[in-house]
């Protein structure tokens, strides 16, 4: 447990970053490998961008109105 | 030697040796040069290993699609985490030198405990990887480059290892062009202040890791490479966007305590009084 928490805060240290990229990787693998989704290919770029801004939005928006600050 | 072929691996392999000097630059501006230099020459080992054993195969064994999503994620997380901190630093969320104070700090101790010498600059394992894993996937794509410019350019006139001897030279000519310009800009860029730099840095690895993550889910940027300017452009104009907005925050919040204060004391004072 202590390892993973290790690596956890060394690679990035913050949930709210770390869910916001897995999902945004998930949608984009789904996208990628799913059929029925391959007319959203093209949003794919739209969209990562977007995914990268909300989760700093996000992080950011938690740590201002954050209660322990 | 086939100019056009060297022309064009010398312009497509600048783009990515700026790309991985870029990091190893700020890298070794922010966190220590030790750790970039140790990253990059790593790098260039595993990379000579590489070539050395699978050769032109290298095109078809090498999953470069996986090894750009898991790098990209990776910068991604690293690059996001970077930017939140140094955007909460120009919002005045948190103090501008917390890191260095406490680094310092901590030498210190290491160093009156004998532990450190004063001079040793310290090896840092998130500046190595960095530097790894940059150096090691540009320098993968120069070396696809190299191998495919160089097989395209075999005819019937000229030889598959003469193609790739041009190419390579034009790479070569690229690497040594940009650690020419990389060297020069080193002094200045050491006298720009600490958080200005992390900024930069942030941007920049958010930049890299959303670029390389979306190719390597087959996202076709627009104006391919080019595409990583008008990425720094919209973080850029994020970041501004959102430190103006929390240094807001900050003030209602603070004017809010300051309100709250005199009720408080009014409060306290009467129940003194009683």
């Amino acid at each position: 447990m202590k390892v993973i928490k290790a690596i956890y805060n060394f690679i990035v240290g913050d949930m709210v970053i770390l869910i916001g990229v897995m999902l945004a990787v998930t949608v984009l693998a789904l996208v990628n490998n799913i059929s029925a989704l391959a007319p959203l290919k093209g949003f794919s770029g739209p969209f990562l961008v977007i995914a990268v801004l909300a989760s700093l939005t996000a992080t950011l928006s938690r740590e201002a109105f954050s209660s322990r600050r | 030697m086939q100019w056009v072929v060297a022309t064009a691996a010398f312009l497509a392999s600048a783009v990515e040796f700026v790309e991985a000097f870029t990091i190893v630059l700020v890298v070794g501006v922010t966190v220590n040069w030790r750790s970039a230099l140790l990253g990059a020459l790593a790098a260039a080992a595993t990379l000579a290993i590489l070539v050395a054993t699978l050769g032109t195969a290298l095109v078809q064994w090498v999953p470069i699609d996986v090894l750009r999503t898991v790098i990209g994620t990776l910068l991604l997380l690293f690059g996001l985490k970077w930017l939140k901190n140094a955007i909460m630093r120009y919002a005045g969320l948190k103090a501008r030198h917390d890191e260095q104070a406490i680094y310092e700090e901590t030498r210190a101790e290491l160093r009156a405990r004998g532990e450190v010498e004063a001079s040793s600059p310290r090896f840092d394992l998130f500046g190595f990887l960095l530097s790894y894993k940059s150096v090691l996937l540009e320098g993968l794509e120069v070396a696809f480059i190299v191998i495919t410019f160089g097989l395209s350019a075999a005819s019937s006139t000229v030889s598959r290892s003469s193609g790739i001897a041009s190419a390579a030279l034009g790479a070569l000519g690229a690497f040594l062009l940009v650690i020419l310009v990389g060297a020069i800009v080193r002094v200045p860029l050491a006298k720009v202040p600490e958080n200005t730099l992390k900024f930069v840095v942030g941007i920049m690895l958010t930049t890299f890791g959303t670029f390389w993550l979306g190719e390597g889910f087959g996202v076709e940027w627009p104006l391919s490479d080019a595409f990583l300017l008008i990425l720094i452009a919209i973080y850029l104009g994020a970041s501004f966007l959102l430190t103006v907005w929390l240094k807001q925050v900050k003030k209602q919040q603070q004017a809010q305590a300051i309100e709250n204060q005199p009720a408080l004391a009014t409060g306290q004072s009467k129940e003194v009084m009683r």
